[in-house]
């Protein structure tokens, strides 16, 4: 899971509940004794497709409560970061996304060992990448376990395709972009038919595109690789803002998702994660989005982990909350719910997932889709100031779409603003 | 006789010793009463001025000469003054300073010239007038998120009302104004929302110091000839001085430290940027993004006292300039 802003009514309704737990339960026993009730938090962002699996766990464990507590991307990582200093405050188990786990894996005495958990055997269950994206560099400090891999496809609306004379069967459109060059083109001949705009925003081009290159903003010796993957990225970007495709929406905003249900954009880069943002944010589009392949290859954008941090104060009952939820039975509900791909790759052949067909998305065979993208995959090292920098970046494309910073000025730009996120 | 002469004699003495106690035991009292009661009472204020009030000030300098960052625990000791000169290269800073100061003058000028002749049109017998005057003081009331969130609905791009507003006129029907994009449309903005909500409130605080002034002062000047708007600035104006150049301070410190409708004027609030580019962040946005975001603490809190002082400066200066311009004439 990437970012993701959350549904009013539903953070309404956790919110109320989360609250009125909290008041319920603040006066007993919180030690995690077998007769005292303990209430778990959870923090994370967007849809951790966690509500149903919230309460079949109350009902298997009555001494269980669990609060869910779902807040914006950039701000659940800080504010983690923040309650670690301070030593406290931090939830019994707080998800952290792969943009951010270097930055936390190297303050691994701050978080349990699960290692000590007995956590080491289900390493093999694992893509080998993911399991050392939240070891710690010296191998001995396992601070978390992976839910999900993002992966990449394109997404895209059938009917605006058809709209504008293009192919809809999914195999015709990834056919029709096989470089990102062509996935240019294809846009540009959309917009000039249509008059419309073909992409949401060019900073979701520029994050799949940096995702598959073999080296992001930073290499492993933590040093700022500018002139590399993100010149890459940068460059497509702005050309696909330059060139007018992009309908200049910042996403998880309330306009991006008027977006998706008012046809503002025909594509959008879609890792397994949003496939849930788009069910819940358009409901009334069911059926008129495909998932086609992205151009250019296997790339990966986004996927969690989750931790417990030490200051915790029930660390026994949240791990085995964890360990729970990173079980089959549970991770297979999770994709069918939101989407969300395992990094179990075992689970990829499950005929639950192998041969699960998305509805919503004219029946895709996401279940074939995103595990090839997973599986064949040599993932980026994140720098520990990943975040902040990615956040600088996507602020001079914004800028560039707003029209108050020109194409050629851009890069100069970036690396200033991204050397400044770096210190 | 020892009997007879003894017996008045404690009773001479006994009543002394009583009065002499129980004056001296009110005269205590009373002396209490005068000289350190009132200290008693006031000491709450100071108390809690000292808690919440004189010590995160001090501590914040503190703070401010050296190094703490939340996201590298290993960075920390004194730092000197190495806070505070980078500040005067620090562009962010420079560019905080400089929208900071335009919103303040978009905000501020209007604001007091309208809540004057806003109260000054109170000021005469108008009909429904306490509905008038509970009218201008709504918006005051208004909690500035709900506000502030109204605002950016009415300020957006493509479904904004401001944009339709203006497109009746003729204005930007071929490209929406992107409020958002540039300095100038994002202050604009900003500084509507500030208006909105204080112009009642200066309005009724210089509608009561009006109130105080006799009436036979206008019908002199009147039977001399000068029209409304010369006996606003002739006579109203400099006879509420001190209530202007308290609305004056008053609405300095606030500009100076203008937060919330600029963080939230953001789609993304949570970027604390204010804009693409800092379009619109205000030092006290940007002093939030530094400690917050950035988690660096120590140059944070080399920032606040900064305003601090800027505010110190720009205060005096306006007490200075308003007192002049109202009083100066006479």
């Amino acid at each position: 899971m990437r970012r993701s802003t959350p549904r009013w009514l539903r953070v309404a309704a956790v919110g109320l509940a989360v609250g009125s737990l909290v008041v319920a339960c603040s006066g007993r026993s919180t030690t995690g004794g077998s007769d005292g009730e303990v209430t778990l938090t959870i923090n994370f962002w967007g849809d951790f497709g966690l509500q149903d699996l919230k309460t079949k766990y109350e009902a298997d464990h009555p001494n269980v409560k669990i609060a869910l507590n779902s807040g914006e991307y950039n701000a659940q990582h800080e504010d983690l970061q923040k309650k670690l200093i301070a030593g406290s405050g931090a939830p019994d188990i707080a998800a952290i996304d792969e943009g951010f786990i270097v930055q936390f894996r190297s303050q691994a005495d701050k978080f349990v060992n699960l290692l000590d958990k007995d956590a080491g055997r289900y390493e093999t269950n694992y893509l080998p990448w993911k399991w050392k994206q939240s070891l710690s560099a010296d191998g001995t400090t396992q601070i978390g376990l992976g839910t999900d891999v993002g992966g990449l496809a394109m997404c895209y609306r059938t009917d605006l395709f058809a709209a504008a004379e293009l192919p809809t069967a999914r195999d015709q459109v990834s056919a029709l972009w096989p470089t990102w060059e062509k996935f240019l083109e294809v846009g540009q001949g959309y917009t000039a038919k249509t008059g419309k705009k073909f992409v949401d925003n060019a900073t979701n081009l520029f994050n799949p595109i940096l995702g598959q290159q073999p080296v992001g903003f930073y290499d492993e010796s933590e040093q700022l690789q500018m002139a590399g993957g993100p010149k890459v990225a940068f460059d497509f970007a702005v050309k696909a803002a330059d060139a007018g495709l992009s309908a200049n929406l910042t996403s998880f905003q309330a306009d991006w998702d008027k977006g998706f249900t008012s046809g503002a954009f025909a594509v959008l880069p879609c890792p397994a994660w949003m496939l849930g943002h788009i069910q819940n944010t358009a409901p009334g589009t069911k059926g008129k989005w495909d998932i086609a392949a992205v151009p250019g290859g296997g790339g990966n954008w986004g996927g969690s982990f989750l931790t417990v941090p030490k200051q915790g104060r029930n660390v026994y009952e949240a791990y085995k909350f964890v360990e729970w939820l990173i079980q089959p039975e549970q991770q297979i509900e999770v994709f069918k719910k939101v989407g969300n791909l395992p990094s179990q790759p075992a689970l990829y052949s499950d005929p639950a997932i192998a041969e699960y067909q998305n509805e919503f998305f004219s029946s895709a065979p996401v279940g074939q889709i995103f595990p090839r993208m997973a599986e064949g995959l040599t993932p980026q090292y994140f720098g520990r100031k990943n975040g902040p920098t990615r956040v600088a970046v996507e602020n001079v494309i914004n800028r560039v779409q707003n029209g108050t910073l020109t194409p050629d000025a851009a890069w100069a730009e970036a690396i200033k603003e991204a050397g400044k996120a770096s210190r | 006789m020892p009997t007879t002469r003894a017996a008045p004699d404690p009773a001479t003495r006994r009543p002394r010793p009583t009065p002499v106690r129980s004056s001296t035991w009110r005269d205590r009292l009373h002396r209490f009463d005068v000289r350190y009661v009132p200290y008693l009472l006031i000491a709450p204020f100071f108390l809690l001025f000292l808690v919440f009030g004189l010590f995160p000030m001090v501590f914040n300098g503190v703070v401010a000469l050296r190094h703490w960052r939340l996201d590298d625990p290993e960075l920390t000791g004194w730092a000197g003054t190495e806070n505070f000169r980078r500040l005067l290269t620090d562009g962010d800073f420079g560019n905080a300073l400089y929208n900071t100061s335009g919103i303040f003058l978009l905000s501020t000028v209007p604001q007091l010239l309208l809540a004057l002749i806003i109260a000054s049109m109170l000021n005469r017998r108008l009909r429904a007038q306490t509905w008038w005057r509970v009218g201008a003081l709504l918006p005051y009331i208004t909690p500035i998120t709900a506000s502030t969130l109204v605002f950016n609905v009415f300020f957006s791009r493509d479904f904004g009302m401001a944009n339709w507003a203006l497109g009746l006129l003729g204005i930007g029907t071929e490209t929406p104004i992107d409020w958002r994009a540039d300095k100038l449309h994002s202050w604009i903005a900003i500084a509507t929302m500030v208006n909105w909500k204080w112009i009642g409130y200066n309005a009724l605080l210089y509608l009561a110091a009006m109130q105080s002034i006799p009436r036979d002062v206008y019908e002199a000047s009147a039977l001399d000839g000068a029209g409304p708007w010369r006996q606003l600035w002739r006579i109203t104006v400099p006879m509420i001085r001190p209530v202007v150049i308290f609305t004056v301070v008053l609405s300095t410190i606030g500009g100076l430290q203008l937060f919330t409708e600029p963080m939230l004027f953001d789609l993304n609030a949570q970027t604390a940027r204010g804009g693409a580019g800092g379009e619109w962040q205000t030092v006290a946005q940007l002093i939030y993004k530094v400690g917050w975001k950035d988690l660096n603490l120590g140059y944070a809190a080399a920032m606040s006292w900064a305003l601090f002082l800027i505010i110190l400066v720009v205060a005096a200066l306006n007490t200075l300039l308003t007192n002049r311009i109202s009083g100066g004439r006479r």
